[in-house]
């Protein structure tokens, strides 16, 4: 056995010890509060397991192993439903690129708690006027002179988690008078500082995970600036690429092929079952072809990053093409239940309910890259096509009409 | 499979890349559009010039045991080979059929036949086809073409290189069930015609047997279950030869599109133009990982899903990108000059070769409803 192999095992049967008390059934039908209680609790096992920070340097807390070994553990942990979620962005990108940025000491002890679940940090980019045009953010942060006090006001948007948050990491403009990417700066915030406001955005799925949060003259030191003034872009587009690889479900955490067979084989129309007529034939195979394609192009990666070498475009290429398959398939598979497709399960999974799957799709192709910039990134950067016309390129920030 | 989808794949190792390369190169050197476009013109001829240096390189016996004259070589390597002849839209239907031809003799003929044909398929001395399909059947369940024991009556409707084949494998009806029996071409009692067809060097010809001797595969005695496993092989190679055209259609776009200008700067700056080509770069991605990832599977029980996983999203890329192609080129595109429509005319005669999509939709719903059983 291979020490992946082994490795892999012992994760499996650590994990399968925890399905009971904190899987998927676990958690059904609990209060909010109730739920993020047991993911908490569950970070914690994870943590006193040593399966926290997996790829983290061992000084910030985490297990010193490489991409690999965290790839292989999130492969299986994502099978049984855990409550990771609250805790995915934090330790994802805010938690890391803080560690890399501030002095020892302090940011060990929010690396532990956040680890463990006991802390939650947020990711402040996204902004009303500012999605895929990160660079046009608005959120102002002004200096009290060269090593002063800074003062942050504005508003951001779609900032998953901010309500459950204790910090956040957030990038504000420094000098509108400058080109839009260089005006920009990096700080980490408290989120319960004075004029801090966090507002729950509902979803058109019906859930509050992303949320509105004001900045009202919040006043931070200048220590709690990450990366140089001025170098915010840089230091935003560095905590993107830090999860570059994380495990991904060739679904898109939407519901199986298995479950769009055995659907369609229970249902009757015109005294045979569906999974008989053609074209349902069509789009279930198809969407089985995709799937075994992202399976096998996620797998690849695995193997180069086992061998050393940094996998190219293929989160590119899951992202865009998975969701919108699941996207698809969903719509479909509600069609097959005739009528009563519309029907809705209270608290249902979006692995498990087409209509969850169906209804939270929108999200997952806009969020964390749309699928328009997605094909830019996979048109500019592997094929070398050349970039849109940009209007503003070079305009300072101020000029640029709004 | 309970559910979601097993993760194994394989890198192309050093070897694989050289073998790959090397065709690549060998092919590049050989290609004449012209030649292409006068075969296109020529009914029942291919390309013998390229066939005979294939022979040569080994090409033809990469897949054979060493004791019949093959480099026992795996599907690996044969479908690099296959992709690397896909991107030039070879004139040579042989190297697959003849392929097939040596897999059925492997896997359900007798050591006579094995002898007597797979030295020769393996130095490229005699071209095999496969003759399974009638009309919009890939597998007949009950074959037209009848067997009794000896002979051979009926007729096979298009065989890709039917035209120029020396052996062919038909799968027909015998008294106990069908059965899939081996034809020497030269014998008397067959009659071809070869088809005027929009893809002519593929030399698809109907093949007439009016009591042609033939002979059992003694061990194809489940024969739907056997051509279906021969498909199969075949499905695979297929897509390898898809992917490569699409690779190099897409190729053909990319490139076009950064040179090209219109309204002053490149028409690849327009998101329309811009877009499509980046689909149609994630269709080819997800077709070659498909193909390659069904070359580990074939010896597993699931081959079958993971084949068919394979030629339906290589039909589906080779389709796409081929009809994007030419989009993308504007007027040029649609030229007899501009060699886009030797892949456009290939990608629709490679779908529907060996078996079209509904037929792979059908066997691999089949399979994953089985499982659900």
């Amino acid at each position: 056995m291979t020490d992946i192999a082994a490795y892999r095992e012992a994760a499996r049967a650590w994990l399968s010890g925890k399905v009971e008390e904190f899987g998927r059934e676990a958690r059904r039908g609990l209060s909010p509060a109730e739920d993020l209680a047991l993911a908490r609790r569950y970070m914690a096992a994870k943590y006193d397991a040593g399966y926290s920070g997996i790829s983290w340097p061992k000084e910030h807390g985490g297990q010193g192993l490489g991409p690999i070994e965290k790839l292989t553990f999130e492969s299986e942990e994502i099978l049984h439903g855990f409550g990771t979620e609250y805790f995915s962005i934090s330790l994802g990108m805010p938690v890391p690129i803080m560690l890399r940025y501030l002095p020892d000491g302090w940011k060990q002890e929010r690396a532990r708690a956040a680890l463990r679940g006991e802390e939650i940090w947020c990711q402040l980019f996204s902004e009303p006027a500012a999605g895929s045009d990160l660079a046009g953010l608005r959120t102002r942060a002004v200096q009290d002179g060269e090593g002063g006090d800074w003062t942050l006001n504005g508003q951001k948007l779609w900032t998953s988690w901010a309500h459950l948050s204790d910090y956040g990491v957030i990038i504000a403009r420094s000098d509108p008078t400058v080109a839009k990417h260089r005006g920009l700066t990096y700080f980490w915030v408290d989120m319960r500082a004075p004029g801090v406001t966090v507002r729950p955005v509902r979803l058109a799925a019906g859930g509050a995970h992303v949320n509105e949060v004001y900045f009202d003259d919040v006043r931070i030191p200048d220590s709690q600036r990450l990366g140089p003034v001025g170098g915010g872009f840089g230091v935003a587009m560095e905590t993107l690429i830090i999860e570059r690889y994380s495990a991904t479900n060739p679904a898109a955490g939407g519901p199986s092929i298995a479950k769009a067979v055995a659907d369609a084989s229970a249902i009757t129309r015109r005294g045979r079952p569906l999974i008989e007529d053609g074209r349902v034939r069509e789009r279930i195979a198809r969407s089985f072809a995709m799937q075994t394609a992202l399976a096998a192009i996620h797998r690849q990666a695995l193997l180069s990053l086992e061998a050393g070498v940094q996998p190219g475009p293929e989160g590119a290429i899951h992202k865009l093409v998975s969701m919108r398959s699941r996207q698809r398939l969903s719509e479909f598979m509600i069609d097959l239940h005739g009528a009563e497709g519309i029907r809705t399960t209270n608290g249902a999974n979006t692995k498990e309910d087409w209509v969850a799957s169906w209804i939270s799709a929108p999200t997952g192709r806009i969020a964390g890259g749309a699928d328009e910039m997605l094909l830019n990134t996979i048109a500019e950067r592997i094929l070398g096509l050349p970039q849109d016309h940009r209007p503003d390129k070079g305009v300072p920030f101020n000029q640029i009409p709004a | 499979m309970a559910s979601g989808v097993p993760y194994v794949s394989v890198l192309i190792d050093e070897g694989q890349l050289q073998i790959s390369e090397e065709a690549h190169r060998l092919l590049g050197a050989q290609y004449s559009g012209e030649k292409l476009k006068e075969l296109l013109e020529a009914k029942g001829e291919f390309d013998r010039d390229l066939w005979k240096l294939m022979a040569e390189q080994g090409w033809t016996a990469l897949s054979y045991p060493e004791n019949y004259g093959g480099l026992g070589l795996g599907l690996m390597e044969q479908g690099l080979i296959a992709e690397a002849c896909g991107s030039f839209a070879i004139g040579v239907p042989a190297l697959t059929s003849s392929f097939l031809v040596g897999q059925a003799l492997l896997k359900f003929g007798s050591e006579e036949q094995k002898d007597q044909w797979i030295p020769r398929l393996a130095a490229g001395d005699a071209v095999g086809c496969v003759a399974f399909g009638e009309s919009a059947e890939a597998v007949p369940d009950r074959p037209a073409c009848a067997y009794d024991g000896s002979a051979l009556n009926g007729t096979k409707p298009a065989v890709t290189a039917g035209g120029i084949a020396d052996v062919a494998i038909v799968l027909a009806q015998a008294a106990e069930g069908p059965v899939l029996v081996l034809v020497d071409l030269s014998a008397s009692g067959i009659a071809r015609e070869t088809i005027d067809s929009f893809d002519n060097s593929r030399c698809v010809a109907g093949l007439t047997f009016s009591g042609a001797q033939a002979e059992v595969l003694p061990l194809s005695s489940q024969a739907p279950d056997a051509a279906r496993q021969l498909l199969r092989l075949h499905a695979l190679m297929v897509a390898f030869e898809q992917v490569g055209g699409a690779r190099k259609m897409l190729t053909a776009a990319r490139d076009y599109a950064i040179t090209r200008k219109a309204f002053g700067q490149p028409i690849g700056a327009f998101q329309s133009v811009k877009h499509r080509i980046a689909e149609d770069y994630v269709a080819v991605e997800l077709a070659r990982a498909n193909a390659i990832h069904a070359t580990t599977r074939a010896a597993e029980p699931d081959f079958g899903r993971f084949a068919a996983a394979a030629r339906i999203s290589a039909t589906e890329a080779y389709d796409m990108v081929s009809r994007d192609a030419v989009q993308t080129h504007g007027g040029i595109g649609v030229t007899w000059e501009a060699d886009l429509h030797l892949h456009q005319r290939r990608a629709r005669s490679l779908a529907i070769e060996a078996g079209g999509l509904m037929f792979w939709e059908d066997e691999l719903i089949d399979e994953l409803r089985e499982d659900a059983r």
